[in-house]
């Protein structure tokens, strides 16, 4: 019973010291974002089309959905680098799919676009450890 | 026109008692596909293969969340498709990715195999209406 009290006490310290580390969901270490369409370096004619995204080891939720082992997609489109313990902005360069998506028609001007992918838990902040995907570049012509 | 009307009326009213399904609706724009493998792949035997669902104007969401338009994967493997008004069997012919997976490994035996992908809402029960792919054919050796 003492022995209880005394890591009560020192979750609370702890709980006091690292207030960060209660932030983040917790993602599986194997959680793998990708794309299935396109490929970096895919060239696109027009510029209209679909992406499709690829999600392993880990399941889709809209927003707001408290489960364990799930996110929505995030595609960052000609976007810097992220703050992981933010939510991810919501802009004309994160477009959010926070109603389950997981295919997007985008709508690119002609030149060179990088695309990346990332995982947002049920109040849009990346996971622990981030689930997001290689950035790719493609072409519009 | 209103003798049109009619007969549209009358056509739906004779459909309506064959087109059973659960109550839940879906976008009827919703559009479901197996992304991979293609109708007619053949599949070297021994060895899991990925299945890739394809989902568009609509979301995924795992089992037991309620919220318009979303439901979540059923891949029927050599089976027709089940009665749009009850519960999806779960079994090695229909299986089940309620976590909100957005595809699965599989392995066959040998020979030739149908898969057909339906969405199951909440309760995994097919949508009004039941959004479901068509049905592809391989040959696994």
């Amino acid at each position: 019973m003492q022995k209880a009290y005394v890591l009560a006490a020192l979750a609370l310290v702890g709980g006091t010291i690292f207030p960060v580390t209660n932030a983040a969901t917790p993602a599986p270490e194997n959680a793998h974002v990708y794309f299935i369409w396109p490929q970096d370096g895919t060239v696109i004619n027009g510029g209209k089309f679909w992406v499709r995204m690829g999600l392993r080891n880990m399941g889709v939720a809209p927003k707001g959905v408290d489960l364990p082992n799930v996110g929505h997609h995030h595609l960052l489109i000609n976007a810097g680098p992220l703050d992981m313990n933010e939510p991810i902005p919501s802009d004309r360069n994160h477009l959010h799919f926070g109603a389950g998506e997981t295919e997007a028609r985008v709508e690119l001007p002609p030149g060179k676009h990088t695309l990346q992918l990332m995982l947002g838990d049920r109040d849009h902040r990346p996971h622990n450890p981030p689930v997001q995907s290689k950035k790719i570049t493609v072409i519009v012509r | 026109m209103e003798k049109l009307a009619g007969a549209i009326a009358v056509m739906i009213s004779l459909l309506s008692p064959l087109a059973l399904a659960g109550d839940k609706p879906a976008n009827p724009d919703a559009y479901l596909y197996i992304g991979w493998p293609n109708d007619g792949e053949v599949i070297a035997a021994g060895k899991p293969f990925r299945v890739w669902f394809g989902l568009r104007n609509m979301g995924v969401a795992p089992k037991g969340v309620n919220i318009p338009n979303t439901g979540h994967h059923h891949l029927l493997i050599n089976t027709p498709l089940p009665p749009a008004d009850q519960e999806i069997p779960s079994d090695r012919n229909h299986l089940h990715f309620g976590a909100g997976e957005t595809e699965g490994m599989v392995e066959l035996p040998p020979g030739r195999h149908t898969l057909q992908l339906l969405m199951g809402d909440d309760k995994h029960i097919p949508h009004k209406p039941p959004i479901y792919s068509k049905k592809i054919t391989i040959t696994v050796r």
